[in-house]
């Protein structure tokens, strides 16, 4: 039998899942990682501190950063990249899209387009990382973990948001088509 | 009955989306798109917003995460 004409392989691996299927999961496993943890789920803080590790690799040291001076920040440095609980995380989200996208066989390297793309994701990717560190987290610690911990920030968050989304779709169409 | 073909690949939400739209604008009733994409999710949102505006919508996996989306402008 062809595994590609099967409906359980369409259905869980082929075909994307429903919203619904997606949000409900992301609930159960935020609740997981803040019982488990003991913080709510966050991606980005986690890449700035891929960041402070890589300074250390090549001798850099981030101990006076103040971003980095809070007594928590300087114990999760201490601790080492592969004792993080964020770490592990961060790594399994992009084991977890290969695996995913390896079932589907929809693995593709896609070739960059034009050097205008090539400098706009850099740009795109600069300002999101600034951006969600002065935001104090990214739209899983700041708004998904903010706002499921009742938390306003998470509110003002959301509304910013989509203010955000308009004026860059409104440049996207003006620099991109 | 003219056949064109989008180029879309490498290219990400919401371009190809975008794209699509301004090339049927252009074309007259009868006329087939194929738009080629490499984004799974601008293969979800290309049919559905074809579809919505009363379109007729083929979705054809040519090769590994890569779709030809074919659409008839209907009106």
């Amino acid at each position: 039998m062809d595994i590609r004409k099967s409906k359980f392989y369409k259905a869980w691996f082929k075909d994307a899942w429903p919203y619904i299927t997606g949000a409900v999961l992301l609930s159960v496993f935020q609740i997981v990682t803040l019982a488990a943890t003991g913080n709510p789920w966050g991606v980005s803080g986690v890449l700035a501190n891929w960041g402070a590790w890589i300074v250390e690799l090549f001798g850099g040291n981030v101990d006076k950063w103040y971003y980095f001076s809070s007594e928590g920040a300087q114990a999760t440095l201490a601790n080492g990249f592969l004792k993080d609980a964020g770490t592990m995380r961060n790594l399994g989200i992009i084991i977890g899209a290969l695996f995913a996208t390896l079932m589907a066989s929809q693995f593709k390297i896609k070739k960059l387009k034009s050097k205008k793309q090539l400098i706009a994701a850099i740009l795109g990717g600069l300002l999101m990382g600034y951006g969600a560190r002065v935001g104090f987290g990214c739209n899983i610690g700041a708004l998904f973990s903010g706002i499921a911990s009742m938390s306003l920030s998470g509110w003002v968050y959301a509304v910013f948001l989509f203010v955000g989304a308009y004026v860059g779709s409104k440049l996207l169409i003006k620099f991109f088509m | 009955m003219a056949e064109y073909e989008l180029d879309c690949f490498g290219e990400a939400c919401p371009i190809p989306l975008v794209k699509a739209e301004k090339k049927l604008d252009e074309m007259v009733v009868g006329d087939i798109l194929i738009v080629l994409i490499d984004h799974s999710c601008a293969m979800k949102n290309v049919p559905e917003w074809a579809r919505k505006q009363g379109h007729n919508v083929e979705i054809d996996e040519v090769d590994d995460g890569e779709w030809e989306v074919v659409i008839e402008k209907m009106k």
